[in-house]
């Protein structure tokens, strides 16, 4: 009796507590797929860093028809036949269009490296060493402007290589292993594209060594994935090894010229010493009045890059033409309207109104908001079939917008240096965490109305739901308590702004 | 961390150290007869300066003092003399002496469970009893466990089910120990992207299951009036992440506590007018843990028994 009831109990809670267990999916759920385009003429496009698709020089290839091809074609065809489960496996991950996988993993680090130094014993801080980066705290601290530059150079580079891959696949016409021998079927939908060189191959090395610099204590792992991916190409049947080689060398290359920019832009300045940010600060009191302070225990005493606003930009020629206007002093009416919606919102937040907050956090430890960006455009890029040319070139425009986004929004947050609600409104407590950088104007707000204008420009019929995103990511800042209304509305419009010089290229680079 | 404290408290803590009248919780060995009902209210309060990351117990400028407060309202009833019913919802809030972080506070997780005596049977100089806990327990308000340390609740369904193995001598001391499994579902959060060793792409959180051991020594004073203990109790999930360093704490988290406390009971038995009152009082210290606050925890309640 007391036996059956235990059982009976017991069973219900069981199938009551897990009936409804999610799958909790690792990575985009996306096998390949018929390209909605091929881009022919991709090769002849615009690229970003190089000065054209042939800037890069490979081999002429073997004709089909040679010994050392035939011999190539033996072996892809020896390798298709003896697939191990986990090659199989690397084939199904990979796909057709590997520049969305190279996405996420970059997501990925970016998360597993967005973590903020901790203090010493003794109160202060050490920042993260890009000489030592093994060395705690670990290099780098992927924060929001971080991650929008390594993504921004990791797009880039893949870009600028695949427009060059299209270059030499419609110079030389070298078809693909299927084509050439019929008994073959390659685990991928069916092109026409030409095979030589491998545009996996490319976008394998040049992501390797873009995320190898971004992230250095992943370069086993980014070698090990690479690896992996260039061998995947031949077990899916789609590319012989001298299509692989021809593309791994471009993507070497267009890496080497990516990171020589990256290597002056200035980002190595951006974390400012005390001495610097304490004159920044100090001018910013001796302008408008006020001055932001870290309200951390202990003090952060300087802030998260302050000179991240001098970064060179991709496509805005002088920072200071895209700086908004000073914010409303502290004390004046409006800021006391600003501040007064912030306490009301805290007093009664709706659960619908601390989802938003939460939703758009991405917060230490996530994928910071380029990252949310990045990977609502990977899911558009998945249902709208794009290339993997294509696809590179939506992610290096909406990647440029976004980080110039940051570098504006930076420059404004140093020069006004306004202090955050926690600082001016006693006593003040919030539902988020008020990061370690002024209030005005709000990175959420810049960053997403700079990527809402892209993915306008590239999926209009996406347009409308792209800008409610982007709005709604700014009001969350608001709902969180963290900015004032004012943050938000003027980092959207300035966001907005800066998107438009990375458009008028996107308009001429030969794409449309 | 404290989200995991929180749960698990709810449904091991205080249902077992809280004696109902006759300590009718999960985790004891005693029963309430037929158609006797219980009725219960008990207050805690805890805090901690102290929290394991991983194994590295540290402090956070940021959080300071931590503290909880529970207020929880119990209720069990004999569906016969060998099977018990026990239910009961804890309301509570939280707070913190550093950082601008606000504290979260509300309904948490309703607990219900059965308890089944299977033996008892006199051996020796005493009696030697087995029982069965299963439970199960659902969250009862919209409260968000991916805002740790401050949220009341780990916000996922959990199913436990326990032993209990208890020898009490003719003359009052007693020994106890019981096991427990405890299976937990998935917490749904208000994002759909968060690091766990590695990107997840879900609204959805993995929360652990865990083991759930209790030991116990205690005498029964004055003619079985007052019940003094002396206990041990440990939780240890079987899986789950630890904290990064300086990162906040997440409900996947492989959080595992061991504690160590006092409990002692009052039942007015010899005042006629107040006979089924009793009122109870409890102290504990977390003394290891992993992913969790190092909690002091103080709790008083009052209990009253009657029959239907």
């Amino acid at each position: 009796m007391k036996n059956k009831w235990i059982r009976i109990i017991l069973a219900f809670g069981l199938v009551y507590a897990f009936s409804c267990e999610k799958d909790l999916l690792t990575h985009a759920d996306y096998a390949d797929y018929i390209f909605a385009s091929l881009d022919e003429k991709g090769g002849s496009w615009k690229p970003i860093l190089l000065t054209g698709g042939n800037q890069i020089s490979i081999p002429t290839p073997k004709d089909v028809t040679s010994d050392d091809y035939k011999n190539e074609l033996a072996a892809l065809k020896t390798a298709m036949a003896n697939l191990t489960s986990d090659q199989k496996k690397a084939v199904e991950y990979w796909t057709n269009n590997p520049v969305l996988r190279w996405n996420e993993i970059a997501l990925e680090l970016a998360a597993k490296y967005n973590i903020i130094p901790q203090p010493n014993a003794d109160g202060t801080y050490t920042l993260p060493d890009p000489a030592n980066p093994s060395k705690y705290p670990q290099f780098p601290f992927a924060h929001p402007p971080y991650t929008s530059r390594a993504l921004a150079y990791l797009s880039v580079a893949q870009f600028d290589g695949l427009i060059s891959a299209w270059h030499y696949k419609y110079t030389f016409n070298r078809k693909a292993p299927s084509d050439v021998d019929n008994s073959i079927v390659p685990a991928y939908a069916k092109t026409s594209l030409p095979a030589y060189p491998a545009d996996g191959a490319v976008v394998a090395t040049a992501s390797r060594d873009i995320l190898t610099a971004m992230f250095p204590l992943e370069k086993d792992y980014l070698a090990a994935k690479a690896t992996e991916h260039m061998s995947s190409l031949t077990w899916a049947g789609v590319n012989v090894k001298s299509d692989i080689d021809a593309g791994a060398t471009i993507g070497v290359e267009v890496a080497k010229v990516a990171m020589a920019r990256a290597r002056t832009d200035g980002m190595s300045k951006a974390q400012a010493p005390r001495p610097v940010s304490d004159s920044i600060k100090a001018a910013a009191l001796k302008r408008f009045g006020w001055q932001w302070d870290n309200q951390e225990t202990p003090v952060r005493p300087v802030g998260l890059a302050p000179l991240f606003g001098k970064v060179k930009m991709w496509n805005v020629p002088n920072v200071e033409i895209v700086r908004p206007g000073p914010p409303p002093a502290p004390g004046s009416a409006e800021f006391n309207t600003a501040a007064k919606e912030l306490q009301d919102i805290a007093k009664k937040i709706t659960p619908e109104q601390r989802k938003i907050a939460n939703w758009w956090s991405d917060g230490l430890g996530t994928y910071t908001p380029p990252g949310h960006w990045n990977r609502y455009v990977k899911d558009l890029l998945i249902e709208y079939k794009f290339n993997p040319l294509r696809s590179a070139r939506t992610f290096a425009y909406l990647n440029m917008a976004v980080m110039d986004a940051g570098v504006s929004c930076w420059d404004a947050k140093y020069y006004y240096h306004y202090p955050r609600p926690i600082q001016t409104i006693p006593g003040f407590k919030t539902i988020l965490g008020t990061p370690n950088f002024p209030a005005y104007t709000s990175g959420h707000s810049t960053f997403s109305a700079a990527a809402a204008e892209v993915v306008a420009y590239v999926f209009p019929n996406e347009a409308q739901k792209a800008r409610n995103w982007a709005n709604e990511a700014a009001e969350s800042r608001i709902l969180g308590g963290i900015h004032y209304r004012f943050d938000a509305e003027v980092g959207i419009t300035q966001g907005k702004n800066v998107a438009q010089y990375s458009l008028n290229r996107a308009k001429q680079d030969g794409a449309e | 961390m404290k989200n995991h404290f929180q749960y698990i408290l709810v449904l091991a803590v205080l249902l077992s150290q809280l004696g109902l009248v006759y300590a009718q919780t999960p985790a004891d060995d005693l029963m309430m007869k037929k158609r006797e009902i219980c009725l219960a209210a008990s207050y805690e309060t805890g805090s901690w300066d102290q929290y394991w990351e991983g194994t590295r117990l540290r402090e956070n400028g940021n959080i300071g003092t931590f503290s909880r407060d529970i207020i929880m309202p119990m209720f069990a009833y004999g569906i016969t003399d060998k099977i018990n019913l026990l239910a009961g919802v804890p309301y509570i809030s939280t707070d913190a002496t550093g950082g601008q972080l606000v504290g979260a506070k509300g309904l948490q997780d309703m607990g219900i469970a059965v308890k089944a005596e299977l033996f008892n049977r006199q051996v020796g100089p005493g009696k030697v009893s087995f029982l069965t806990t299963a439970g199960f327990s659902f969250p009862v308000s919209n409260y968000l466990s991916d805002y740790m340390p401050f949220s009341i609740g780990l916000k996922t369904r959990e199913v436990t089910l326990r032993g209990i193995l208890q020898y009490r001598f003719d003359n009052g001391i007693y020994a106890r120990g019981a096991f427990a499994h405890l299976w937990r579902g998935q917490s749904k959060i208000e994002r759909d992207y968060y690091y766990n060793n590695g990107s997840y792409y879900s609204e959805w959180m993995d929360v652990p299951n865990a083991l759930n051991y209790h030991g116990a020594v205690g005498a029964w004073l004055l003619n079985n009036s007052l019940k003094l203990e002396a206990n041990y109790m440990a939780v240890h999930c079987l899986t789950g992440d630890d904290i990064r360093i300086y990162n906040a704490p997440q409900p996947t988290n492989k959080m595992s506590f061991d504690q160590v406390g006092l409990f002692g009971q009052y039942f007015f038995k010899n005042i006629k007018a107040i006979q089924g009152l009793s009122i109870l009082a409890y102290y504990s210290q977390v003394i290891d843990g992993r992913n969790m606050g190092k909690f002091q925890n103080m709790g008083a309640g009052v209990a009253y028994q009657f029959k239907l």
